[in-house]
């Protein structure tokens, strides 16, 4: 099992180095003028931004293993980042009392999906989605169309942790995926999560508490999806209510892409966080290739079924054997 | 001497129907009890009551004389109660070991998996069982013996004091069988308690001190093994069925003449067919009328064959001929419309659709064959006279429940009845009676010869080597993807057998 997962993170960061050594070739500059996509500062732009959804798709990773599915962080992000917002901006709190509330925010979302699957039963695509639907619209009413100007109020400088500020949020990733990556593969919970993916009904007869898990899970997922919230508003600057829209399908396709599959118990935390990577050189390298503009979000649709059709086919290949 | 188990006056029903009635018997600390019973006499559901899954509507479960309610599983679990489930509950997903230990994994604080001694303790077990895998290996690599063996590893992984299987032998060889009747003397040598539920009354009695029967829903007698027959317990099985059994024992076995006789064209045959690589050069013919037997042990690629000659799976090589003309099937489709059907082995996952009401199970198989696009009111009629026909189910069942409300014999019997709806003129089943009681079973047999009197070439993959030396005309068998032997309808086990297993058994 182990070698197994194993090979398939290993595909996952052989892509990532296929796409940027593409990158790199295609974009290389003429005349010894410096390279537009190659370079360090763009490296940390790209993970900047592709952490933002990283984080949250180490949730996702999660949700996918254990059998269900999570359409809410798109809306969390934005909650989260309001709240924050608000309180930061307008309240004048602390920025990290703002953080704390406007996660409180995030999880609260958790526990209402935990609830709704849990203890009613309701299938987790529904669920998620009234979630979804109401995280959204709260943002909406607190901000009643303004939007709150982090960066402004952010000390000129500001270095967290005595870290400069745009390292903060990859870095998060990394320590979170690692954190997680260790629960899923060396703890009980994590093992009774690919349980509960893998055979539902087994789990309870061996007596997995099946609830506690499912419902640890969406608060995790909610918890890391409130984080990506935070972390958007100090990269982007702002909270405002329409941030982070449809990033729940980014975040899944960078599960689904990492190795997750939609069927429960298979996939991983690191290949969650690689796909998101993957995406993120897309995003960045893509509107430098000029004329490619209009095609990005095409390109990106593509790669996603080409990348999850191949791991099929090796999958039912590998089964052959 | 306190029971280990006790189950006082238990009621459990679903909906309208009554699973258990007032049922009540104890088993004593440190013996093997059997619980026999037709499909559909309540020894899931009793079973699942002892392992917390369901709880009794009425009436009280004793453990050690200590009245029990259990919360679920994992109160079973802690109590020293260990379940070996009928279906295969296994984690496609993951590794052998993490299927032994899941929900019970050895750890250290906070939960820290103790992954190497996790593997050890596996592969001392596993070598007990005498299991040749690798605790790396994942469990959807593993054949289903395997799996099934796996289940048993599980529940000997913990130290339990009452240990209930569930059918653990169908899917197991007679000698993998017999290596777990060790085991369990074993267990029972050093004090645990065996509650063991099967069809197979020969299991029941090679194991067993005491049987106890269940009839619908109701107990009717527990004896010792010293004092019952086998017959005793299959009359205290089916009861008032009694004479259906005596009506077909009294069969006179078809011969392979009588068959050709009534009707000389051929319904199939294959040449030289091959599916790489589960099976190679399987040439074979079916008459029209003719029921033939196929043999061979788990793993030989019979279930293929009956795939690939209806299109579920590519022919590498070779052909099938129907009723005179050279047909490659596409797909299950193609081949009913031409009169080739498959009544598939696993009626859960291939057979039924539990969401539909019988009555759309029944019409759904003619109504793709003939090409029907709209579902008329006449379906319901069929319906309710396919129901009583075949005799499925009581009398209160009707075309619109679903089948979840049917035991498995009579859920096996919609199976069969809605192919056989087709009106085909090849007949395929795979294992036709796994997992059915005695009494659906000779009914089932009466539908195939039925079928096969009509005119319809019958091919019966059964690991049920008495059913297919009563059944069958000609018995064929397999080995490791080759046929190696024809027999004709009146061999014995021992000469089909020997052909099956080779010298090496």
């Amino acid at each position: 099992m182990k070698a197994l997962r194993d090979v398939r993170e290993l595909s996952t960061l052989a892509l990532l180095a296929i796409e940027v050594a593409f990158f790199a070739w295609y974009l290389w500059p003429d005349g010894g003028r410096p390279h537009p996509f190659l370079n360090g500062a763009n490296a940390l732009l790209i993970l900047k931004y592709s952490s933002i959804y990283g984080i949250a798709a180490i949730g996702a990773a999660m949700v996918i293993i254990s059998g269900g599915i999570d359409l809410a962080p798109g809306a969390v992000i934005a909650l989260t980042g309001v709240v924050a917002g608000a309180l930061f901006v307008e309240s004048h709190w602390s920025l990290g009392a703002s953080a704390l509330a406007g996660i409180s925010a995030g999880l609260a979302c958790g526990l209402v999906s935990a609830a709704l699957i849990v203890g009613a039963r309701l299938p987790p695509f529904i669920a998620t989605l009234g979630v979804m639907g109401i995280a959204r619209g709260a943002a909406f009413i607190i901000t009643e169309g303004r939007y709150f100007d982090v960066s402004g109020q952010l000390p000129a400088g500001w270095r967290p942790l005595g870290l400069p500020l745009d390292w903060t949020s990859p870095l998060l990733m990394v320590a979170l995926a690692v954190v997680f990556h260790t629960l899923m593969m060396k703890f009980q919970w994590g093992r009774a999560v690919y349980a509960l993916g893998g055979n539902p009904i087994a789990a309870l007869y061996a007596g997995v508490r099946v609830d506690l898990v499912q419902a640890s899970v969406y608060l995790i997922a909610a918890l890391l999806a409130s984080l990506s919230g935070v972390a958007l508003a100090i990269v982007q600057g702002q909270g405002k209510a329409d941030l982070a829209m449809g990033y729940e399908l980014d975040v899944i396709a960078s599960a689904v892409v990492g190795g997750a599959s939609l069927a429960g118990g298979r996939g991983s935390v690191i290949g969650a966080v690689l796909g998101a990577l993957i995406f993120g050189v897309l995003r960045n390298a893509l509107p430098q290739i000029p004329g490619a503009t209009f095609y990005d979000r095409l390109i990106v649709g593509m790669v996603v079924i080409v990348i999850v059709v191949v791991d099929q086919v090796l999958q039912r290949r590998s089964a052959r054997l | 001497m306190t029971a280990a188990v006790a189950f006082e006056h238990i009621d459990k029903s679903f909906a309208a129907i009554a699973a258990l009635r007032d049922v009540s018997f104890a088993i004593d600390r440190g013996e093997s009890h059997a619980i026999v019973g037709e499909n559909g006499a309540g020894k899931s559901t009793l079973l699942k009551i002892l392992a917390g899954s369901l709880r009794p509507d009425r009436g009280e479960l004793r453990i050690e004389g200590e009245p029990a309610t259990l919360a679920g599983p994992r109160d079973a679990l802690a109590r020293g109660i260990g379940l070996v489930h009928q279906e295969m509950l296994a984690f496609p997903n993951l590794s052998v070991a993490a299927n032994i230990f899941a929900g019970r994994e050895l750890t250290r604080r906070f939960g820290l998996l103790r992954d190497r001694d996790m593997r050890d303790r596996s592969a001392a077990l596993l070598d007990r069982l005498r299991v040749r895998v690798a605790p790396d290996a994942r469990a959807d690599g593993l054949s289903l013996a395997h799996r099934q063996l796996l289940q048993v590893a599980r529940a000997l992984a913990f130290d339990c004091r009452i240990l209930a299987l569930d059918e653990p032998t169908t899917a197991l060889t007679a000698a993998e069988a017999e290596q777990l009747f060790g085991i369990l003397d074993g267990l029972k040598a050093g004090g645990v308690t065996i509650i063991y539920v099967s069809h197979r009354l020969a299991e029941v009695f090679r194991l067993c001190d005491r049987i106890t029967t269940l009839r619908d829903g109701r107990f009717v007698s527990t004896v010792a093994r010293a004092t019952a027959t086998s017959d005793d317990i299959v009359q205290a099985m089916v009861g008032r069925a009694l004479e259906t059994r005596r009506r077909t024992t009294t069969f006179v076995p078809r011969t392979a003449e009588e068959g050709r006789r009534s009707s000389p064209a051929a319904a199939l045959a294959t040449g030289r067919l091959s599916s790489a690589p589960c099976f190679r050069d399987v040439s074979l013919t079916v008459a029209a009328g003719e029921i033939v037997g196929l043999f061979g042990l788990v793993g030989s690629g019979r279930t293929e064959l009956l795939e690939t000659i209806v299109g579920l799976r590519n022919a590498t090589a070779g052909d099938v001929t129907v009723a005179n003309s050279r047909r490659r099937f596409r797909s299950p489709r193609e081949a009913a419309r031409s009169g080739v059907v498959l009544v598939p082995e696993d009626r859960q996952r291939q057979g039924l659709f539990f969401n539909l009401s019988l009555r759309h199970n029944l019409a759904i198989p003619a109504a793709e064959a003939e090409g029907r696009t709209l579902v008329g009111g006449a379906e319901r009629a069929h319906a309710a006279a396919m129901l009583r026909r075949w005799r499925i189910g009581a009398a209160a069942i009707e075309p619109s429940d679903t089948p979840d409300v049917l035991s498995g014999g009579n859920q096996q019997k919609v199976v069969a009845a809605k192919w056989i709806a087709t009106k085909p003129r090849l007949l395929l089943l795979d294992e036709p009676t796994k997992g059915v009681d005695v009494g659906a079973k000779y009914e089932i047999h009466g539908i195939i010869r039925g079928l096969a009197d009509e005119g319809a070439g019958c091919l019966v993959v059964s690991s049920d080597l008495p059913e297919l030396l009563t059944l069958a005309d000609r018995i064929l068998v397999m080995k490791e993807g080759a046929l190696c032997g024809e027999l004709p309808g009146d061999a014995t086990e021992e000469q089909v057998m020997r052909l099956a297993a080779g010298t090496a058994a």
